[in-house]
């Protein structure tokens, strides 16, 4: 059933959200957002990702609805092109090639036919902002490259560059100044902030500039966390400002409300600001949003706001300051300690999430599940504080212990510590704390291992540190006269000459643990700890250490730092095999005997799957990241695949996911894309048909009313309220989709036509109709917005530009006949 | 998918509440409630995803429901060379949810767009929908109702493809066979139909009341010899309102048999049914019923043709309450649904109240007939607004959790009793000798007794109450004399304490510096004149190593910091005090005391030996100690700076010396115990 095709890198699970502003549509139903080389679509009340928009070849860096059809986004890439979506089906309707990285891209609701973005030409940091000449074409891709210069020497960021009151002018920070651009007289002010000359370590350097969509007034946000409200500043001399001061940090981004009666701010603290009236006592407040904001935007139909944060999350808030969404991908704030878990319960995937807590991710749904708080203490989000951070953390006994261990280091000597375990409870169905430890160690803790062998009577726990220590810790019957408990306690205490301990495991039948202190692995008996014996290759610390499973339980491996690979047989005590491999990640498969190492060289990160008992590799994949990979794991599949070809055999009970440097979360999958990608035929796509809301009756209603007065006997009629997708001509023309229809000025006329010619339609009726009309009208502008597609689609069938209207129409002419023919009598009961 | 019918005042509706998994990986869990709210669940996580109140739901209830067909949606683009990755999307995302309404109404809803997506209306039914299933291939939607009616909609267009009466009463329960050619309906009599020609194929009768369910069980026939026409040999299942048994069927290639083949038997009405289909013969089929009184019955049969007895459940599930204190009992949880999850191996359970469902993972084992849950769910009726936004759990973190910080014993490993050689020593010595009757023991220590309250009543009570207190372990009694900061009184009471207690009174002592550091304080000083003073027997006892490993381990980790200086520190009192104690013992009297038992060996070596280590006991120990010292009088020579350093702290410092006496007299431990150790 599984066609067999090459085992590609997949990525998967929430890429960043946060990069760039997220865009809200007109209607304020779906909001999109770029996310690496896609643009994604998501549902603003569901959370849910409707489309993913594919088809730049690198860095989508920026995305406007398209001013002129607000049904219609641009995006644009570092790879050097504009592309037009419409995103309600998500199909690429038009690609413009410029040619040079874009870094940026703003439109303006004034210039019709050009949009503008930010590139760098000639040096790599000097970047200029242009606009760029859209050419109206009917091909798909139109090269665009008449460019012409705006704005020269500013900064990279989208956020530094505003335009103002209706494309008037532009305005552009940097560093310490405010430059201000105006389209009409060609001209640009440039105002410095006074106090940065004098003081060379000034912190008021502009971070982002916002413009009121109305008035005259720019505002922008500072590095000391200051606001300035700029007036009349078409005088250079006679300009104004005002400061508005509430953030104690950078203000990371700004943004005015669609009206311009309030000012959003937001930074590091968290908090979203919305100043009223632009003055500094009507300030209203959302807290604790869990971190830093990055992006600010509003809605155009202004009742939703947009938060994105530095933790990949983008919070949808209400007019009201009333957080009603969160559109959560996977937590990438900070570095990963804990490393890539798999929870037996959920099967999810668990690693850091926000700070102090665990994040549960699903990849089935590859979706967040919950993010559990593990330190429990509020999180002051501040520069240059330390943090209580959480470092390590491991599943037990099928899920029903969870040890995590934090440590805060404010300096070399002061070592806070805490590890804590915490156990399932089935009855409330969460984890509740079982025992705290305190400094459980003198140095920090390099790993952390349950015994989870099967029969094992008494959970157990070990842990290694960096004091030369490895602690061995057991749940132990702590029952007393007042209550029944368990409690861990520590059972055993191992060193070896005072090595640090590097790292341990536990055999599968849990009978043997390995602790390596640096150089050594040493092996002690489970039930008497005694210390059986140590192996010894002296090549390098051991960085990781893992026991062969099933038939390979006799092995052991160990990856040294230097680039050895070792493997131990455990009967002779000898070393069965060493390899020179520089391994990174070192993985077990749960269900099977085979091992996956990823070992890190100059060009890349490579793939090696094997058995310990066999000296061949079963697969081997080179370049499977640029990156460094940080981490790996195997997740059990629910359901068993079945590839025949032993290259693939790995993959049949295991998936194996692996994160990157830059947190990017990535798996192997067999599946050909071309698999993947089902044709729109095949998917389910029903009509949407909504019949006539309650509003529309009450409006039928009053007009029912009106027209009684005029005519009674059109009374009975109401009951025959046509629903519009009982009117062929209406619906035919309205869910045709854009690209089939014909010019809309053609298709405009001959409809206008066809109603007028209604046999029934009485004179007393023109004003309702009029009413509609209008509405019609208005549909067909959207339509007439869609013109150029048509176009496109046209010439590509026939390749013939000129004779589009007769040569379309053939089959377009018969609809339209129809529609002279449909009885409009309908519109007789308006 | 199987969806309970919607319960209403009529007798005959089926009981329960419209509600379904999403298909494949059942992501979700759409319940229609009562009250007219469509609630979107995450299995996953048990968060409430979206919630949706159709405009006419007061008068159109759902009655029904049923999920669409995953929508295939294409989200992974080819891998390109430069970036070596690209996205793998949720492949098959679900998203129409089609809901019936007891007007006769049908509803599709989005559940990634949060809103209606169309209504089915027209040509349609006038009264109550009874069931909605999907067709799996193509985008048609089949429909029954109280209307006596079946109607086949073309989803696409939203409109009506055919309808046909299918019953004379009304029509209660739909399902397309495997292989989307054949339609089972079902009123009174469970019909099979022709989907293309729409012409009854088979007649099956066996309920007296509506058939609430109807699945298909097998996609293959049980005889694989035989030319397979898509439906003959498959096996199905039907429930029926006010039914306890789960009729199976078959549908034979001859027209003969009518009858069920088999049946299997429930506690109540089932209310939701879901199974795992068979794929080949020998694979059982799983069947999960959850019936009205709350129970979920797990069957797990191969289905081979005729069985005449009804079978009953191999496993059944309940879910009770946790009955807090003695006088309430445990109630039961009503479990609402159960769904097999993809592996086959573990369902997913709903349970609790329709508004706040849990939904949780339970792994199957077939080997118990009869699991009870127990589940708290009062707290499920807090608000749960605020996760639903932040999705952040906080576990439970209360004053009963276990602390351990360094020193308390768990903290480290407990110090084991040392080598099995005293073990032999100390049984040889038990062996060796006549035992004395407990009558004589008795004697003597009445006789000790009377003569100890003679001598006790003219020394100070505080040695008595200490021994009392310890022999009782009376609190307040201990505190009383423990509690005392006079260091004069608490060496006499040392001094004049019997030394049986020395031990108890050491382990008291323990117990109480793990406390709060304020009272350590106190037990320090107490702990130091123990030490003193008796360091000589302590030192003769054999298992002292492990006795007292907990607060060496305690003193320990106290006073790592300060490990050197404390070290010397306590070396030097200990030296000072020994020499003015040896200069005071001289002139002093030192109570008598009799051993409550003496026991003579019978060889006079031993004796003797005894004989002169209690004799001489205390000069030995100077003797000892002073050896000892002079050794270490070149260490002392060395650090002589700091010492002095520190002493000039302690005279600054008057707020430390309470820290600093904390550590002397941990200190005096360390020697004792190095020595102890060799």
């Amino acid at each position: 059933m599984v066609e067999e095709e090459n085992i590609r890198v997949v990525r998967c699970g929430g890429s960043e959200l946060n990069f760039r502003r997220a865009v809200f549509s007109a209607d304020s139903k779906y909001i999109f957002c770029v996310s690496g080389d896609f643009v994604k679509v998501y549902s603003t009340v569901t959370e849910e990702c409707v489309h993913i928009l594919h088809g730049h070849r690198n860095l989508v860096t920026g995305i406007q609805l398209n001013p002129n059809n607000h049904l219609q986004l641009y995006s644009c890439s570092l790879d050097g092109t504009i592309k037009l979506w419409d995103y309600i089906d998500g199909i690429l309707i038009k690609t413009f090639i410029v040619g040079c990285k874009l870094h940026a891209l703003f439109t303006v609701a004034q210039a019709e036919d050009s949009v503008f973005a930010i590139v760098n030409k000639e040096k790599p940091d000097i970047f200029q902002l242009v606009s760029v000449k859209l050419p109206k074409s009917s091909s798909q891709e139109v090269e665009a490259k008449e460019l012409s210069f705006v704005l020269d020497y500013i900064n990279q960021s989208p956020k530094c560059i505003a335009f103002g009151n209706e494309g008037v002018y532009v305005a552009a920070v940097r560093e310490f100044y405010l430059s201000v651009y105006f389209f009409k007289k060609k001209t640009t002010s440039r105002f410095t902030l006074s106090s940065s000359r004098n003081k060379k370590h000034a912190k008021n350097n502009f971070t982002c500039v916002a413009c009121h969509p109305t008035e005259d007034c720019i505002a922008s946000g500072h590095m000391d966390g200051k606001i300035r409200l700029w007036r009349n500043f078409y005088d250079d001399k006679k300009y104004t400002y005002t400061c508005l001061h509430w953030h104690h940090d950078m203000v990371m981004d700004l943004a005015f409300s669609v009206t311009g009666t309030s000012l959003l701010s937001g930074g590091r603290e968290s908090v979203l600001v919305e100043w009223r009236d632009a003055t500094e006592k009507n300030k209203e407040f959302l807290p604790r949003l869990g971190a830093t904001i990055e992006h600010i935007s509003v809605s155009p139909a202004g009742d939703l706001f947009c938060t994105s944060h530095s933790d990949n999350k983008i919070i949808i808030i209400h007019r009201n300051l009333e957080a009603s969404a969160v559109i959560q991908g996977l937590v990438k704030d900070r570095s990963i300690f804990t490393g890539l878990m798999i929870d037996p319960r959920t099967k999810a995937l668990v690693l850091n999430g926000k700070p102090g807590h665990l994040q549960f991710y699903s990849l089935q749904s590859d979706k967040q599940l919950y993010n559990l708080d593990i330190i429990q203490q509020e999180y002051i989000n501040d520069y240059g504080l330390i943090q209580i951070e959480l470092t390590k953390a491991a599943f037990g006994c099928f899920g029903n212990w969870l040890a995590t261990v934090e440590q805060r280091q404010e300096k070399e000597t002061e070592l806070e510590l805490q590890m804590k375990l915490w156990m399932y409870n089935k009855k409330t169905q969460g984890f509740i704390l079982n025992t705290k430890i305190n400094m459980p160690h003198e140095d920090c803790i390099t790993a952390l291992c349950f015994c989870n062998a099967e029969k094992s009577e008494q959970p157990t726990l070990v842990t290694a540190s960096k004091d030369g220590y490895f602690k061995v810790w057991i749940l132990t019957d702590d029952s007393d006269i007042y209550k029944k408990a368990v409690g861990w306690t520590c059972d055993f205490v191992g060193s070896y000459h005072k090595y640090q301990a590097t790292n341990c495991c536990f055999s599968e039948d849990g009978s043997l643990l390995a602790v390596s202190f640096e150089e050594i692995v040493t092996i002690w008996d489970s039930v008497t700890w005694e210390l059986k014996c140590t192996f010894c290759q002296r090549a390098g610390k051991i960085r990781h250490l893992c026991f062969g499973r099933l038939t390979c339980s006799k092995y052991l491996l160990g990856a040294t730092e230097n680039g050895i690979l070792c493997c131990w047989n455990l009967l002779s005590c000898a070393l069965e095999w060493n390899a020179k491999l520089n391994v990174r990640v070192m993985e077990p498969d749960p269900n099977s005997e085979n091992i996956a190492a990823i070992s890190q060289s100059s060009v890349g990160s490579d793939l090696f799957v094997f058995k310990p008992s066999e000296p061949r590799p079963l697969y081997i994949q080179k370049g499977i990241s640029r990156e460094e990979v940080q981490w790996g794991v195997f997740v059990p599949r629910d359901v068993p695949e079945s590839f025949t070809s032993e290259a693939y055999q790995w993959l049949n009970r295991s998936q194996f996911y692996f994160l990157t440097k830059s947190q990017s979360l990535l798996t192997f999958s067999t599946k050909s894309p071309e698999e993947k990608l089902t044709p729109t035929s095949k998917q389910l796509l029903a009509e949407e048909s909504l019949p006539t809301t309650p509003f529309y009756f009450i409006l039928g209603k009053h007009r029912q009313h009106q027209d009684e007065k005029l005519n009674e006997t059109l009374e009975n009629e109401l009951v025959q309220l046509p629903l519009t997708e009982n009117i062929p001509a209406v619906s035919e023309l309205l869910h045709t989709p854009a690209h089939v229809l014909p010019s809309a000025a053609f298709l405009c006329s001959m409809f206008v036509n066809s109603l007028l010619l209604s046999k029934e339609t009485k004179s007393a009726k023109e004003i309702p109709e009029d009413v509609d009309m209008e509405e019609e009208k208005e549909s067909e502008d959207s339509d007439e917005e869609n013109d150029f597609i048509e176009k496109v689609q046209d010439t590509n069938n026939t390749g013939l530009g000129e004779d589009i209207i007769h040569q379309l129409s053939k089959s377009e002419e018969k609809e339209l006949r129809k529609f002279r023919k449909i009885d409009y009598s309908w519109i007789a009961a308006l | 998918m199987a969806a309970g019918g919607g319960g209403s005042g009529d007798p005959l509706a089926p009981a329960g509440v419209p509600c379904a998994f999403s298909p494949h990986s059942q992501a979700y869990f759409a319940l229609a409630s009562t009250d007219g709210h469509l609630r979107v669940w995450e299995t996953a996580n048990n968060r409430l995803h979206q919630e949706y109140v159709p405009s006419a739901h007061l008068s159109g209830t759902c009655t029904c429901l049923a999920w669409a067909p995953a929508r295939l949606q294409a989200k992974e683009s080819p891998q390109r060379k430069k970036r070596k990755s690209e996205a793998v999307g949720t492949s098959n995302q679900t998203d129409l949810l089609a809901l019936g309404t007891a007007v006769g109404s049908i509803l599709l809803y989005s559940t990634v767009k949060g809103e209606l997506h169309s209504k089915l209306v027209s040509g349609g039914h006038d009264n109550r929908v009874n069931c909605i299933q999907w067709h799996q291939d193509s985008g048609c939607l089949y429909s029954c109702s109280d209307d006596k009616h079946i109607v086949e909609w073309n989803v696409q267009a939203c409109k009506v493809k055919c309808k046909w009466k299918g019953d004379n009463s009304s029509v209660s329960s739909l399902c397309i066979s495997p292989d989307g050619k054949m339609l089972l309906s079902a009123g009174r009599t469970i019909k099979l139909w022709v989907l293309e020609t729409k012409e009854v194929y088979r007649h099956f009768t066996g309920h007296a009341t509506p058939v609430s369910s109807l699945m298909f069980t097998t996609i293959r026939p049980p005889n694989e010899s035989q030319p397979f026409d898509g439906i003959t040999g498959l096996y199905f299942l039907s429930g029926a309102v006010h039914d306890r048994l789960l009729n199976v069927w078959q549908v034979r290639s001859e027209n003969k048999e009518k009858s069920a083949v088999m049946s299997f038997t429930v506690t109540d009405e089932p209310v939701y049914i879901d199974l795992t289909l068979s794929e080949n013969k020998e694979e059982p089929v799983k069947l999960a019923v959850v019936c009205r009184d709350g129970q979920v019955h797990l069957f797990e049969h191969i289905l081979n043709g005729y069985c005449k007895k009804p079978l009953t459940s191999n496993c059944t599930i309940q879910i009770a309450t946790p009955g807090k204190g003695k006088k309430s009992t445990p109630k039961p949880i009503p479990i609402l649904a159960a769904g097999f999850c993809s592996d086959k191996m573990s369902l997913l359970l709903v349970y609790g109240s329709w508004f706040q469902p849990t939904i949780e993972r339970v792994a199957l084992n077939s080997r118990e007939p009869h699991m009870c849950l127990v589940r708290d769910i009062s707290n499920c009726w807090a608000p749960k607004v605020e996760t639903a936004i932040t999705k952040v759990r906080t576990p439970v973190m209360n004053s009963e959790a276990k602390v351990l910080v360094p020193g308390i014993p768990g903290h480290h490993a407990a110090i084991k009793p040392a080598p099995p050689q005293t073990e032999q020593v100390e049984s040889k010595r038990k062996s060796g000798g006549n035992e004395v009757s407990i009558e004589e023991r008795l004697g003597a220590m009445e006789i000790d007794a009377r003569k100890k309250g003679k001598d006790d009543l003219q020394t100070n009570s505080f040695p008595v109450l200490l021994t009392q207190g310890l022999e009782s372990n009376d609190f307040e009694m201990l505190n009383k004399v423990l509690q005392t900061r006079n260091v004069n009184l608490i060496k006499k009471t040392v001094v004049r304490m019997p030394l049986h207690t020395v031990i108890p009174l050491l382990q008291e002592l323990t117990k109480r510096l793990q406390g709060h550091p304020n009272s350590a304080v106190l037990m320090v000083q107490w702990l130091k004149c123990v030490l003193t003073v008796h360091a000589s027997y302590l030192s003769t006892l054999p298992d002292l190593v492990p006795q007292l490993g907990t607060l060496y381990q305690l003193m320990e980790s106290r006073v790592k910091t300060f490990q050197k200086l404390s070290h010397l520190h306590g070396k030097l009192i200990l030296l000072i005090t020994q020499v003015t104690a040896s200069e005071k013992t001289k002139g002093a009297t030192s109570p008598g005391q009799k051993a409550k038992l003496v026991y003579e060996e019978e060889s006079s070596e031993e004796e003797s030996d005894d004989e002169i280590a209690d004799k001489d006991s205390e000069d030995n120990w100077d003797e000892d100690e002073e050896e000892s010292e002079s050794e270490k009088d070149e260490d002392i020579d060395e650090e002589e700076d700091e010492d002095a350093e520190g002493k000039d702290e302690e005279n600054g410092e008057d707020r430390d010396i309470a820290s600093e006496k904390e550590l002397n007299g941990d200190s005096d431990l360390d020697p004792e115990n190095e020595s102890e150790e060799e």
